[in-house]
């Protein structure tokens, strides 16, 4: 062991060890892009679970679970609808883990609905988005938003029952928008040509609907969330930090 | 001389931005156009049902549910008049169930209840049942056509029933 | 900034985020272990399910759907909560409790905020587990097979008393709060002052709509040719 943390493949990929002085700590953090994204140093109450409750970092670490269980999720399932629900049947009783893996990304999906609700609610209880950090506050409404329209888009995929009245009721909503929805108040637009025929890619929930959600699903928005997620962090740093009383 | 020189920056740099915004504004617009593809395959709009007689005779108001799986359509017979009523939800397009013990149907999603002729009398339904186009052809056939949708307004409109 | 105390960040907070994930790795895979995700059978247009519920965290949204047109409930309603959440830190004048939990510094933004945290929880809280077919109040106990049978009576007030209720409604959140602390809207300044009482005059219409349509059996308030409220 001593030998192999003396190599030079490890001291080329883990530059500092765990050697307990002020400098190699700070190092340890600058040196990794992954720990860099904190800073070397923090107030401590900061660290109190009782100031932050821990909401937006296990939020991220939830999005992270829901990346991977949705690419292995991925190898199996075909957003068409003769194949949809058979391929969840598939993953259920057959594919070994399959059953766990779709269990782990429903879960985790309703678990973080509730993590970013409460981060919402940690971050207005400490005045947190107060000046200077007005903008990251949006930002993180933003990335509210698209948590709850990446666990809608979702719902449709298994093509079941419950997933199909779901989005019905969710898309006949949309149906009467106002100027751009075709039954809404001052409608513009017939109903081939409306917000709703948008996202369906049709007038009724089909193949082109199933595809569409899908492709929102897996890949424009948490693409956008990432880029988003990106920017709250980068900001946390910018704006001075996490917040502490003035 | 100088103040020419100005006037030239300015033209070209309104110029360089105008068609920059331009051509970004049409991308948009197109990838939005994009999103509306032109031909749908989605199931035709028009099916044929039985002749007209065969619905003769009987209570004065009887709900047929022989279309409702396939085509969502109820096939409702008053005293001397058939129309179709769309099995959609006026309010947000659940597909109603038919009781036909208490003579209602009723919407499982938000409670919304209509009567044997689709008049909406409870829940949060806006408008009675939509009725569909219904029309006799050369052979004597019904032949509903659920591309025309009349609304509660329309329902006295040639095409939203047929005499019997 | 006052000087304060600095901790290191490895290992101390490292070290903590990594146990909470694991924590939750354990958490999440015991969950996974023990409760299937529900699936029920393949999608047919021609049969909805009874009742049909939205994911959970849109019950709320559905459970309005009661009270309101689809339009208020699924798009205006939503719209306004997004864009006023957004905004909170540009209405907010208060420069007190920054950093720190501090109810007594902001009484009236901590108050106004959790209402609205609230009512989005028990809202989904009643949709979930106390609606039943058709969409009717069944208790958790009791069985779904009972027929529950509701003639509603509703009514629309007048649409020139429904506009003088909603003008007066609106104007009373512009008068009250100036009624009671007379210096209340020297913070704010007249255009963020209207914005925010609009603001909460809207999320409060909620509840008095619904007391309204509980009590009276009022279907809209407000009656016009475009739309209803």
């Amino acid at each position: 062991m001593w030998r192999f943390k003396h190599s030079q493949i490890y001291k080329s990929i883990f530059r500092h060890g765990y050697e307990d002085t002020k400098e190699n700590r700070i190092r340890q953090i600058r040196s990794n892009i992954f720990l860099h994204v904190h800073p070397a140093k923090i107030p401590e109450h900061a660290m109190k679970i009782r100031f932050t409750w821990c909401m937006g970092g296990i939020t991220f670490f939830l999005f992270l679970v829901e990346t991977v269980t949705g690419i292995l999720l991925m190898f199996y399932y075909r957003p068409v609808p003769e194949y949809a629900y058979l391929d969840i049947k598939y993953l259920e009783f057959d594919v070994p883990f399959g059953v766990v893996l779709r269990n782990l990304h429903r879960w985790a999906a309703h678990l973080m609905v509730i993590t970013i609700m409460l981060h919402m609610l940690r971050v207005f209880l400490t005045g947190s988005y107060k000046p200077p950090r007005e903008f990251n506050w949006v930002v993180g409404v933003t990335l509210l938003v698209l948590t709850f329209l990446l666990s809608f888009t979702g719902y449709l995929l298994p093509w079941d029952q419950l997933a199909y009245w779901a989005i019905t009721v969710g898309t006949n909503m949309v149906r009467s928008m106002p100027v751009i929805g075709h039954e809404g108040p001052f409608a513009v637009v017939d109903k081939y040509h409306d917000v709703r025929f948008m996202l369906l890619g049709g007038t009724e929930i089909g193949g082109n609907a199933l595809l569409r959600f899908y492709v929102l699903h897996i890949m424009a928005l948490p693409s956008a969330a990432l880029i988003f997620i990106g920017v709250h962090f980068w900001r946390i740093r910018k704006d001075g930090g996490i917040s502490r009383p003035l | 001389m100088q103040k020419d020189n100005i006037s030239r920056r300015s033209f070209l740099r309104l110029i360089g931005w105008g068609s920059f915004f331009a051509a970004t504004g049409i991308s948009v617009a197109g990838a939005l156009r994009f999103l509306f593809p032109r031909v749908l395959f989605e199931k035709p709009s028009a099916f044929k049902i039985s002749v007209p007689a065969e619905f003769k005779g009987g209570p004065d108001y009887q709900v047929f549910e022989n279309w409702k799986a396939e085509h969502s359509v109820w096939l409702v017979r008053e005293r001397n008049r058939i129309y179709a009523v769309h099995a959609k939800c006026t309010h947000l397009g659940c597909t109603p169930n038919w009781f036909p013990d208490e003579g209602i149907f009723k919407c499982p999603c938000h409670g919304s209840q209509f009567h044997k002729n689709g008049m909406n009398f409870a829940g949060p339904a806006p408008r009675p049942l939509d009725r569909l186009n219904i029309a006799i052809d050369d052979d004597g056939n019904i032949v509903i056509d659920k591309s025309r949708v009349y609304t509660f307004k329309e329902f006295d409109k040639q095409g939203a029933y047929v005499e019997v | 900034m006052n000087k304060q105390e600095r901790k290191y960040v490895f290992p101390d907070l490292a070290f903590m985020e990594f146990l909470t994930a694991v924590a939750l790795t354990i958490i999440l895979i015991v969950w996974a272990l023990l409760a299937n995700a529900p699936l029920m059978e393949i999608a047919s247009p021609a049969r909805s399910e009874n009742p049909s519920k939205a994911p959970w965290y849109f019950v709320g949204l559905q459970e309005l759907l009661v009270y309101f047109d689809p339009w208020m409930a699924g798009v205006i309603i939503p719209m306004i909560i997004i864009i006023c959440l957004a905004v909170i830190p540009y209405l907010d004048r208060n420069p007190h409790g920054s950093g720190g939990y501090s109810l007594s510094l902001r009484k009236f933004a901590v108050i106004n905020f959790i209402f609205g945290f609230s009512m989005w929880a028990i809202l989904i809280f009643i949709g979930y587990f106390f609606r039943g077919p058709n969409w009717q109040i069944y208790l958790p106990w009791e069985s779904w097979e009972q027929v529950k049978d509701l003639e509603e009576n509703l009514w629309s007030l007048n649409p020139v008393i429904g506009l003088i209720f909603i003008a007066a409604y609106f104007c009373l959140f512009m008068i009250l709060p100036g009624m009671i602390k007379k210096d209340f809207h020297k913070r704010y300044g007249p255009i963020r002052y209207v914005i925010v009482m609009l603001a909460l005059a809207s999320m409060y219409f909620v509840p008095v709509k619904i007391f309204l349509r509980l009590a009276f059996g009022i279907k809209y308030v407000l009656v016009t040719p475009w739309f209803n409220v």
